[in-house]
């Protein structure tokens, strides 16, 4: 049985993470670049999974289900707390806010 | 060339053209249906790599959760656009009112291009060892009982941090009038 490189893995994840990258530089909806923060996460776990393929210990298996949990955590307060700033400001555009120091 | 390779490639074209159109499009729904197809890809490229449990608990967490969850985010954030608000008889025939702004395109996708093509060059010239020996079945009963001996006590915290994350959304997301 052939098994797939982990050079592959590793180009996927290169590409969903400039990907990633790009949406957060790019959008301004903060929706948006909460999506390109997901991408960021999931290319680390699939980099993660790859290196743990040929791992007995499978290490990195284990470490990509706790960052799976902590991204999960992240994307719910995350969202708690854009419904707020929408409530209070009316908007949720990284640009529209300006800092009073 | 093999038929596991063929899969590994449709997989990967299926999660990297629907990051892209979620990198293109300026719709939020749009964006909603193409990051759910990224992470459809995502758990079929798991698969191929022999995290099947990973998998499985990716598609329930972000097709069945987050997703949901970033849908409704839109939904309660919506914001109707005044000018074209007068001008509209019919709801139906209308576009909806999800395009978002971005800035100039040029400085963002640059960035992102010589961040990958560097990760690329980077990654190509790793030393990889293609050889390994395959431990190729699924590691399902492995990752419970290490979970519940050598990594019981994360999981636990990770159990925690969960319960902690709900109780902290649902209080910061109440209204504190």
């Amino acid at each position: 049985m052939t098994d797939i490189p982990v050079l592959y893995f590793l180009w996927v994840s290169a590409f969903l993470f400039a990907t990633g990258l790009t949406i957060l530089l790019l959008k301004k909806n903060t929706i948006f670049v909460l999506m390109g923060i997901e991408l960021i996460l999931n290319a680390a776990n699939l980099n993660l999974v790859a290196f743990s393929k040929n791992d007995p210990s499978m290490q990195g298996l284990y470490l990509s289900l706790f960052v799976l949990v902590v991204g999960v955590c992240e994307m719910a307060i995350a969202l708690a707390i854009i419904l707020q700033v929408y409530r209070n400001y009316r908007a949720i555009d990284v640009d529209q806010f300006t800092s009073e120091f | 060339m093999s038929p596991l390779v063929i899969a590994f490639l449709v997989l990967a074209l299926l999660t990297c053209g629907s990051a892209l159109s979620l990198l293109w499009t300026k719709n939020l729904l749009h964006a909603a249906l193409a990051m759910f197809l990224t992470m459809l890809g995502l758990a079929g490229l798991y698969v191929l790599a022999y995290a099947d449990v990973l998998a499985v608990a990716h598609l329930l967490v972000y097709v069945g959760g987050v997703l949901i969850l970033i849908l409704f985010g839109i939904m309660l954030t919506n914001q109707t656009n005044q000018t074209n608000q007068t001008n509209q008889t019919d709801t139906a025939s209308s576009k909806n009112h999800l395009m978002t702004r971005e800035s100039s395109r040029l400085l963002p996708m640059s960035i992102g291009l010589s961040f990958f093509l560097g990760l690329f060059w980077l990654f190509t010239k790793g030393p990889w060892m293609n050889n390994l020996p395959v431990t190729g079945d699924s590691k399902l009963r492995e990752v419970g009982l290490g979970l519940l001996t050598e990594y019981a006590f994360p999981f636990e915290l990770a159990g925690v941090f969960l319960l902690i994350a709900l109780i902290g959304a649902t209080f910061v997301a109440k209204n504190h009038d």
